[in-house]
């Protein structure tokens, strides 16, 4: 009886514990008033001592002296800087699984269908200002799974997260990883084809080719079908329709690559199939082609400055932003990973030191350049009236290295305040003595042992390799 | 046999039913006499279906329930059980399980072009699934569980024990699992034992290894491919029936075939879906292709109970609640809050499904002891479900799931004679099973066999192949002592020679660590496998390197126990 | 003043197109001379900024330095209105110059020697000049690194260099500083890489009974040590004594069994530094932490030991699900509060070992005050390593290790000017401002 009542009691305690609150909290899209702040709005420069409101999860006014209602949330914005919320346009995180590295074309993948929102990376993502993620499948094959663009509305369920409207897109890969991909370390297991550049072109040819013989089936059952009920339907092949979508220009390729003889080889594989390559992802050589990039059409999303941890790598330099922007390019600033998403602030204000990018030019690689290329520039990545209200506050200008942010703010909610996240910590310290207390999770003293913890990868890492996230 | 199904695919299951039901019947009549008829007594009843009768009778004639009522009066040639101070309940149903099937085997290495290490004994041992079928091992929704059924073992006893009388048993992996059938745990043959079958076609998110699909990507473009590829096997069939001449005869497929009911929404599919994010896409995909989901696993289903009761997907709750079954060591990291967390709420969810409406049945989720079923049932009730919802969650609501609501599941006259006598109410820590009928007769209850199935020593001298990744293979050999639970031994051969250490023999497991020389440097490497068919197969973790895949067979001393 | 335009040129990227040129990268080294940097401000690091002050570099050293300091007649003088003056940073925990490439060309990884017990590779003697990295890294600011191997359980002797010369003479400061050992891991396991499986995950007691096996073999190895400096020392003494064989392999393990030279041990998780401390006291060394991602957790004991940690996980993920967001940019912070010796390194085996600024300056958005993080980089690495004498600040007598910015050293916007290693001016190009100048105007 003794043992009911302490039970009993047990779980009293944990019912008015924050834990279910802290999940469940739907953050109230409270209107929001930001006073006297530096704004940098990135398509109409940086606006001293001037106010944002933030209304019905939308940008609702810039300028001085805002009104907001009674019941508003005043942020004192003196001395700090608001900015766009960050888009990482090369993202892994919350992936339950990242490679489909079986075949060499998996463009049936769906990156949407392991989707992790519990993943506490996206947290600290939230905290270096980051509102928008590409997640994209991995780079093991010429072809590889469908992107998903999120928001990320860590907290809250999956299907939340999704970008309303933002294009679809594909993953291809080219290079070094695909090749790599052939040589698998399980015994026994067939080599994978391609295991050269040339077989790469040829995958990504055959595969075009099948679509576009794939659309004309179907093109021409459906005019058949219409005179004769007894015609035998088309098989439907998901790994076919989404590179029809490419073909009809719905869907837009993000493509991984490194070298300039790989970057030329796909946009002239492109030209003569009639589709548009989005994104050159890494692009590290891009530098060396960018006029072939920037005729194409194509837009670039790099890292900074890594380079020399492949061969492929080897030519990488920090110019590269700089060269590819003044021919023309658009160009972002990924991250690849989830420790580097933590300071694409950083990342964006390389391209001045290396290569002397004005500082409006620097902003775009991590704002309004990446919502191009995601085809979500009419909802996110600058600061004005009628955007989404996804926004960072900074305590000092995002571009210096002593600046953290205070506050993140999703469609008017706020998803990461660092005064919320200190005070909360004492909370936390206190769920885990009672929760630890709790008979499910007192240690087992015949028990096996732990497992021993896992190596977290470190942020000399690079690049999609895995399959799944450690 | 297998032709008759293939041409009527439609009353297919209708006719396994009528058949099994005939036979079911023949054989009563053949084996039974009047002696089968019995009355308990002055006994509670909890119907379920109805108010519970605080004293009354009830009668079981020709493996039915002939009678229940607080007027109904012992036939006189019934045999009397005197129920005073008991209870009786419907038969318990446990909702998920592997019962009467074959062990499973560990899983062999990847070979070319896939094998699949997810594939065991299931299909192996069932040469109807593999040979015609169009798709690789996992992949094959033709799979029947009704056809690898074997009668009696201890797991089955052990389940009885506790009251339980019949069980949903499934095939144990795979992404298209295959099929289950619903079984009563007592009969003389597997043809007795099946209540129903197939009852449901059952999916599970684990990727293939080494093939496609090898990620959880892969697994649902798999997943819609194939449900697309049976709609338009299905609609060929039908184009061709209407006009076979001058069409191209469709190739039959029995995988494809398999998946008609389940995507014309026939046949319920099982999903194996645990946590939030998988009962999510679990939904997505039922949505997607309309189909008539059941979760099966559930843990944080009450995380999801608006789309559960708009979906009207049920959900087969496991009681294998989750719980730390480690040691404390001070260099181990405190565990996560979030697993801190789950483990505490997951005792709640059967409670918020209750309250939320969701239809729940319980399953006992493959627990390794199955007398914690009813603790866990317990510690379900303290965390907030009614006993009453209890009660219900082990069997009118199962039988409703399962489809066999007019056969199962409450006490009602008509019904099968399945009922779980207590002395003591079901969940009460004291109580204990005092009778259990099955098909109308009385079970012998005794206690668990110790240890479950018999061991088997390992004693003698095994020659092993270690396949170590990249490193092709390597033969060593390798001296076994055990003495009960208690393993020692030593290798020899080309990666060295030398005792073996930490090792242990427990509940089929083996489990030790030897020193190996790899690429030149000495490595500690651990053994884990399992006893199968006299040979030993399973994993080698090596600190610091790939993981690789050994086999062991006897060399010397064999074993006169297999 | 006739030789300024000169070293301005060379300074200036319209002087960088001679792409290639040899004398920027490798072969001929600058020479020394007598260098004045005026009215410049002047952060020494050990003192007191000097806000318009005069440096004089002669023959390799800091001759001078202060507010009213002369220029020596016949210096060249750079005009430093508007700049500011620092000591070049230090990074502690690098492979630059083994490794050039670290994937899918092993050929230019010397890293990492076959076995577990290698005290006797020294990286000095791999370090490779002419690798690309090393312009890339010094053009950053960055003067010196210490090169360690990596590889077994005694990886071998790292050296510090500066990042200048044609040989690894020329470039060594100290060429065996100190000992590396990697302390047994907690965590195993990591990315099983891409084509393949998770590495499967072990069982934390049989992972720390490993642990312990593989220590007793560091332990018996340094036992050993200690006994052949014994025999040898005796037998120099006394030559009637059975003359000891010399051993190449424990020979130069003696000077760090005697804790003549520290041992630099890397260990990031709590109980692997608690380990490292232990191990250390028990055979007497001067042990370095290097990683310390969870110093922050054993600030007490690292204070009370007086261990130093060369911190290279500032931009690490924190180790933990509920770690605070902030945990690893807060670590030098909470360090520098409890006391604890720390300084920051990227940790990088060298292509970015360039970024070094940026981790000090994310420890100061994160509680760490702007001096104490350009300390973190300059005075604390080469205190630590015991060069204090020598490197890490601009005092008189110092290595004329300088650069000289238009900004805060380590924000991202500012700009290297000058650059003086070894008291040589530098030129500011690497094998990316050529790749640069090659290809920005490409039409």
């Amino acid at each position: 009886m003794k043992r009911y009542i302490a039970k009993l009691l047990f779980i009293a305690i944990v019912a008015t514990l924050p834990v279910n609150a802290v999940r469940a909290q739907r953050p109230t899209a409270q209107e929001t008033l930001i006073r006297n702040a530096t704004v940098l709005t990135v398509t109409r420069g940086t606006l001293e001592n001037t106010d944002v409101l933030l209304r019905n999860g939308k940008i609702a006014g810039v300028g001085k002296n805002l009104n907001a209602s009674a019941n508003a949330r005043i942020i004192d914005g003196t001395g700090k800087f608001v900015m766009p919320g960050i888009i990482d346009c090369h993202s892994h995180s919350m992936l339950d699984a990242i490679n489909e590295g079986t075949l060499a074309v998996t463009s049936m993948v769906r990156t949407e269908d392991a989707l992790n929102p519990t993943d506490v990376d996206l947290y600290r993502e939230l905290a270096g200002g980051v509102t928008t993620l590409n997640l994209l499948h991995g780079s093991a094959n010429p072809i590889g799974g469908l992107n998903t663009v999120v928001k990320v509305k860590y907290g809250r369920p999956a299907n939340e997260f999704l970008f309303p409207g933002a294009m679809p897109g594909i993953k291809f890969a080219l290079g070094e990883n695909v090749k790599r991909s052939s040589t698998p370390n399980q015994p026994g297991v067939t080599r994978r084809y391609p295991n050269t550049r040339m077989g790469v072109e040829e995958v990504i040819r055959d595969a075009f080719t099948r679509a576009r013989d794939y659309k004309r089936t179907w093109d021409e059952y459906r005019a058949a079908v219409k005179n004769d009920k007894n015609v035998m339907p088309p098989r439907r092949d998901l790994q076919l329709e989404p590179l029809v979508e490419i073909l009809e220009g719905k869907r837009y390729v993000h493509a991984h690559c490194y070298i300039a003889s790989e970057i030329l080889m796909l946009i002239s594989l492109a030209d003569e199939f009639g589709f548009k390559i989005k994104t050159f992802q890494h692009v590290l050589e891009g530098y060396k082609v960018a006029k072939e990039i920037a005729a194409h059409g194509a837009g670039a999303s790099i890292f900074a400055d890594s380079w020399a941890y492949k061969i492929e790598a080897y030519d990488a330099i920090p110019y590269n932003a700089a060269i590819m922007t003044r021919a023309g390019v658009v160009v972002s600033m990924n991250s690849d990973s989830d420790e580097r998403a933590r300071r694409l602030n950083i990342e964006a204000a390389k391209a001045m030191h290396w290569g002397d990018l004005t500082e409006e030019q620097a902003l775009k690689l991590i704002t309004l350049n990446p919502a191009i290329q995601l085809g979500i520039q009419e909802r996110v990545g600058s600061i004005e009236v009628g955007k989404d209200a996804d926004i960072a506050i900074w305590n000092g200008h995002p571009f210096s290295v002593y600046s953290r942010v205070d506050t993140t703010f999703i469609d008017g909610d706020v998803y990461f305040d660092r005064q919320q996240d200190l005070a909360r910590r004492p909370e936390l310290a206190k769920e885990r003595t009672v929760l630890e207390q709790a008979e499910p999770n007192k240690p087992r003293p015949q028990g096996q042992s732990p497992q021993t913890p896992r190596r977290r990868p470190s942020s000399h890492e690079h690049d999609d390799l895995e399959i799944e996230k450690p | 046999m297998m032709g008759i199904w293939v041409l009527m695919p439609k009353i297919r299951s209708r006719l396994i039913v009528a058949l099994t039901l005939l036979f079911l019947v023949s054989n009563v009549n053949a084996q039974r006499s009047a002696i089968d008829t019995y009355a308990i007594t002055n006994a509670r009843i909890v119907t379920v279906s109805g108010p519970v009768i605080e004293r009354g009778t009830v009668v079981i004639r020709n493996g039915l329930i002939a009678a229940a009522g607080a007027n109904v009066n012992a036939p006189p040639d019934a045999r009397v059980i005197d129920g005073t101070g008991l209870t009786v309940y419907p038969g318990l149903i446990d909702s998920y399980t592997n019962l009467a099937l074959p062990e499973a085997s560990p899983s062999p290495s990847p070979g070319p072009g896939g094998g699949g290490a997810a594939f065991f004994a299931l299909t192996s041992q069932r040469p109807a699934a593999g040979p015609n079928s169009t798709q690789p091992p996992g992949l094959q929704p033709e799979v029947r569980v009704e056809e690898v059924i074997r009668t009696g073992g201890s797991e089955i006893e052990a389940s009885r024990n506790i009251g339980i009388t019949t069980a949903l048993t499934s095939p144990r992996s795979g992404i298209w699992m295959g099929q289950s059938a619903l079984i009563n745990l007592a009969g003389e043959t597997p043809q007795q034992m099946i209540v129903r079958s197939p009852v449901a076609m059952h999916v599970s998110f684990t990727p293939l290894r080494g093939t496609y699909p090898g990620s959880v990507l892969g697994v649902f473009a798999t997943l819609r491919q194939m449900m697309l590829d049976a709609q338009r096997y299905r609609d060929s069939l039908q184009i061709y029936e209407r006009s076979p001449r001058g069409t191209r005869r469709p190739e039959t497929d029995r995988s494809l075939e398999a998946l008609v009911p389940v995507i014309d929404g026939r046949m319920p599919v099982v999903m194996q879906a645990n946590n939030e994010r998988e009962i999510s896409r679990a939904l997505d995909l039922a949505a997607e292709f309309k189909l008539r989901l059941i979760i099966a696993g559930g843990r944080e289903a009450d995380r999801l109970t608006d789309r559960l009761v708009k979906q009207n997907v049920p959900v087969l709750l496991s009681l294998n609640l989750p719980r730390r079954t480690t040691a404390a060591i001070p260099e181990a990291d405190p565990e996560p809050l979030r697993v801190l967390r789950d483990r505490v709420e997951a005792q709640q969810t059967a409670g918020k499904l209750a309250k939320a409406g969701v239809r729940f049945a319980f399953q006992s989720g493959s627990l390794a002891n199955i007398s914690e079923l009813m603790v866990n049932a317990g510690r379900v009730i303290e965390n907030g479900l009614t006993v009453n919802d209890a009660v219900r969650a082990f069997t009118l609501s199962p039988a409703e799931i399962l489809g066999v609501q007019n056969q199962l599941g409450s006490v009602e006259a008509g019904k099968i004679a399945n009922l779980t006598v207590t002395r003591g109410a079901l969940f009460d820590r004291n109580s204990r099973v005092a009778h259990v009928f099955i098909d109308g007769r009385p079970v012998d209850l005794r206690p668990a066999a110790g240890g479950g199935a018999a061991r088997s020593s390992l004693s003698g001298t095994w020659s092993v192949n270690v396949n170590l990744g990249g490193q092709g293979e390597r033969t060593i050999t390798l001296n076994l002592q055990q003495e009960g639970d208690r393993l020692s031994g030593s290798i020899s051969g080309s990666l060295g020679a030398g005792e073996i250490s930490n090792a242990s023999a427990t509940s089929g497991e083996v489990r030790f660590t030897v020193a190996l020389n790899v690429e030149g440097q000495t490595k500690e490497a651990t053994f884990t496998g399992r006893l199968a068919n006299n040979e030993l197969r399973g994993n080698v973790a090596i600190v610091g390197s790939a993981p690789g895949t050994f086999t062991a067979t006897r060399s010397g001393q064999p074993n006169q126990e297999n | 003043m006739r030789t300024l335009l000169a070293l301005l040129l060379l300074a200036s990227p319209v002087f960088a197109q001679q792409i290639g040129n040899p004398t920027a990268q490798q072969g001929v080294i600058p020479p020394r001379g007598t260098f004045a940097i005026r009215n410049a401000r002047i952060v020494t690091v050990s003192g007191a900024d000097i806000e318009n002050g005069t440096v004089v570099i002669r023959d390799g050293k800091i001759e001078a330095v202060g507010a009213n300091v002369n220029v020596p007649a016949g210096a060249q003088t750079i005009d430093g209105s508007g700049l500011s003056v620092y000591p070049g940073m230090i990074d502690a925990g690098t492979n630059m110059g083994l490794v050039e490439v670290p994937q899918g060309a092993n050929g230019t990884v010397d890293t990492s020697e076959v076995g577990d017990l290698n005290p006797n590779a020294k990286a000095i003697v791999a370090v490779n000049p002419h690798s690309a990295h090393i312009a890339v890294t010094r053009v950053e600011g960055i003067t010196n690194t210490l090169t360690a191997p990596t590889g077994g359980l005694i990886s071998g002797q790292a050296a510090l260099i500066n990042l200048l010369g044609t040989a690894p003479k020329e470039m060594a400061v100290v060429p065996q500083l100190a000992l590396v050992i990697n302390y047994p891991r907690v965590a195993g396991g990591g990315g099983g890489g891409f084509g393949g499986f998770q590495q499967q995950q072990t069982n934390l007691s049989d992972t720390l009974a490993a642990n312990e096996r593989q220590l007793e073999q560091i332990r018996r190895m340094l036992r050993d040590a200690e006994a052949y400096g014994r025999a040898q020392d005796a037998y120099a003494k006394d030559r009637s004594l059975p003359r000891p064989d010399r051993n190449v392999v424990l020979e130069p393990l003696v000077p760090y069994v005697r804790g003549e030279q520290p041992v630099i041990f890397r260990a990031d998780r709590e109980a692997e530094i608690r380990g490292a401390i232990r191990f250390a006291e028990e055979m007497k060394l001067k042990p370095i932490i290097l990683g310390g991602n969870d110093a922050w957790k054993v600030a007490s004991l690292l204070k009370e030991k007086n261990v130093p940690v060369i911190l290279t996980g500032v931009f690490s993920l924190p180790l933990r699900e509920d770690d605070p967001y902030d945990a690893l940019f807060e670590n030098p912070a909470k360090l520098q509060a409890a006391g604890v010796r720390f300084c920051i390194s990227t940790g990088d085996p060298g292509a970015e070992a360039r970024n070094l600024a940026q981790y000090a300056g994310m420890a100061a958005a994160f509680g760490l005050s702007k001096a104490d993080a350009v300390k973190a980089v300059t005075l604390y690495p080469a205190q630590i390593m015991n060069v204090a004498d020598r490197l890490g600040s601009i005092e008189t007598g110092k290595m004329a290790n300088l650069v000289v910015t238009d900004g805060d050293l380590l924000e991202i916007r500012s700009r290297i000017k000058y650059l003086f290693i070894d008291g040589r001016p530098v030129v500011l190009t690497s094998r990316h401002t050529e790749l640069n100048e090659a290809f920005k105007n490409r039409k």
